[in-house]
């Protein structure tokens, strides 16, 4: 077989990593500088004014066509959490009863906790 | 026929047969990818105890016949979900403590809704986990509890710790948590209070969206994610490669956004005051010193960590009130430290001699 230092693939994908590398160091010198951060912070100021025009619009615009907003959605998605929390308070007080009564009658019998006396294992791998 | 020292000519045909026979399988896995979603993932049978907003609790079923007195609480980063430390059988951090005999919860984070943006540093320290701890200490019977917290999780843990010094936490465990965040270099630089308008992005977006988390985790190897399109191109036709890049993309890349007013609280008082280094850090009003914490602590810190760089995590254990305290610095980047085949044979078995004899 070929060694490494002659393989093409191997040549190829030792060049990406160093790529890649190499890359992230220069990147990252200059992302320390103080200009790069004034300049991604205006970007990024003007970008999330933008985003958020353009939210309003296009609330107005669903509205307009009588499609539900975004808002309406999440409060659907809200009430649709509130019933699963709600049908989980309900699961996990059937399963507390279960626990207290030892199982429902006529059913399965309710899986007991294991007992809380787990020790370490010993230095030669035994358990204590 | 001689060739340049090294190369053996009489194996190239067979290399080149090996290298035909991948490119076809390329295409025919790349198609695979395309038209079909990615492994299942937190998939360790549990019960939701608890859903208040972003908050939800869980507990994992015990899996072994006898468990450790003290159950144990994971306190999850805010800005990722939880299903990193249980991604598939074999890969799962919470399947590994479950069958060594641990009996244990976990405190998950959903996206803040917009009527959320109000939560405050407060809500999560003071009201969130407190109240996680009281439904654990009710589910399991017993008072004292291990925390378990990861990144972000492990700063709201050493806040809860601090304020709450007297109990019930009897053990702390952190994964790569920074205290010192003078040294996040890249992440000071992104937020220079002289040009980030932080008040400003908070009153437009409400809560920050989670692409501008994302996008700032990934400025700070910029090159990385195109890189990684090519490693994955060049090792679609591996199985197992795929389904490990499948499941760490679709983590990564699921990204939470943060309630407003908890991240001007997290730029004001620990990016630009630094004040848990400085020993001035109050939640509330109430003061947390972790200086206060006088359990025993175990900091596990990457050695590659590009989001929490070492010098900014190294401090915890110099500034915690405990004695008997231990950090261990381990091969790897922020999420294989806790995630990914080398967790498995480095991180993970640490964790339990050093949890298992505090556990009883």
């Amino acid at each position: 077989m070929t060694d490494k230092s002659n393989d093409p693939v191997a040549i190829w994908q030792n060049m990406i990593g160093e790529m890649e590398k190499g890359f992230n160091t220069v990147a990252n010198h200059a992302m320390a500088s103080p200009e790069f951060s004034k300049v991604v912070n205006q970007v990024g100021g003007v970008a999330a004014g933008a985003q958020k025009q353009l939210g309003d619009l296009m609330e107005k615009y669903l509205v307009t066509m009588n499609l539900p907003s975004r808002a309406q959605m999440v409060s659907m998605a809200e009430r649709l959490q509130s019933i699963e929390g709600q049908l989980n308070e309900i699961k996990a007080l059937l399963h507390q009863v279960r626990s207290n009564s030892g199982g429902l009658e006529g059913g399965y019998p309710a899986t007991p906790k294991p007992p809380r006396t787990k020790r370490p294992p010993s230095a030669d791998g035994e358990q204590k | 026929m001689n060739g340049p020292p090294g190369l053996d000519l009489a194996a190239i045909p067979e290399r080149i047969q090996s290298e035909v026979q991948r490119a076809i399988q390329r295409s025919i896995k790349g198609v695979e990818y395309f038209s079909s979603s990615g492994p299942s993932l937190g998939l360790t049978p549990k019960d939701i105890l608890h859903v208040r907003g972003t908050m939800n609790l869980y507990h994992y079923w015990p899996v072994a016949d006898e468990i450790y007195r003290v159950p144990i609480l994971i306190v999850m980063a805010t800005t990722n979900r939880g299903y990193i430390l249980d991604m598939v059988p074999g890969q799962s951090f919470i399947e590994f403590l479950l069958k060594r005999g641990y009996d244990v919860y976990m405190l998950d984070w959903t996206a803040p809704k917009p009527e959320e943006k109000s939560l405050r540093m407060e809500d999560y320290v003071l009201d969130f986990i407190p109240d996680c701890v009281r439904r654990v200490q009710q589910d399991s019977g017993e008072t004292e509890l291990t925390v378990i917290g990861y990144c972000f999780g492990g700063v709201l843990s050493l806040l809860y710790g601090s304020i709450f010094a007297d109990g019930p936490m009897k053990n702390l465990i952190c994964f790569t948590t920074p205290v010192d965040f003078r040294e996040m270099k890249l992440f000071q630089n992104f937020s220079d209070r002289r040009y980030f308008d932080l008040d400003r992005l908070i009153d437009s977006v409400g809560n920050v969206p989670p692409e501008m988390i994302l996008s700032s985790f990934e400025m700070l190897r910029p090159a990385s994610r195109a890189a990684s399109q090519v490693q994955l191109w060049e090792n679609i036709w591996n199985d197992e490669y795929v389904k490990s890049y499948r499941m760490f993309d679709r983590w990564a890349t699921d990204t939470l956004p943060l309630a407003g007013e908890y991240f001007r609280a997290i730029t004001k008082d620990l990016m630009w005051d630094n004040k848990l280094y400085n020993d001035t850090m109050s939640v509330g009003g109430r003061p947390a010193d972790i200086a206060k914490i006088k359990v025993p602590i175990l900091h596990a810190v990457a050695e590659h960590d590009h989001i929490v760089p070492y010098d900014a995590a190294k401090p915890l254990i110099q500034k915690i009130g405990s004695t008997d305290k231990e950090e261990v610095i381990l091969k790897g980047g922020h999420v294989s430290l806790v995630a990914g085949a080398n967790a498995v044979k480095r991180l993970w078995p640490k964790l339990d001699s050093w949890l298992g004899g505090r556990s009883t």
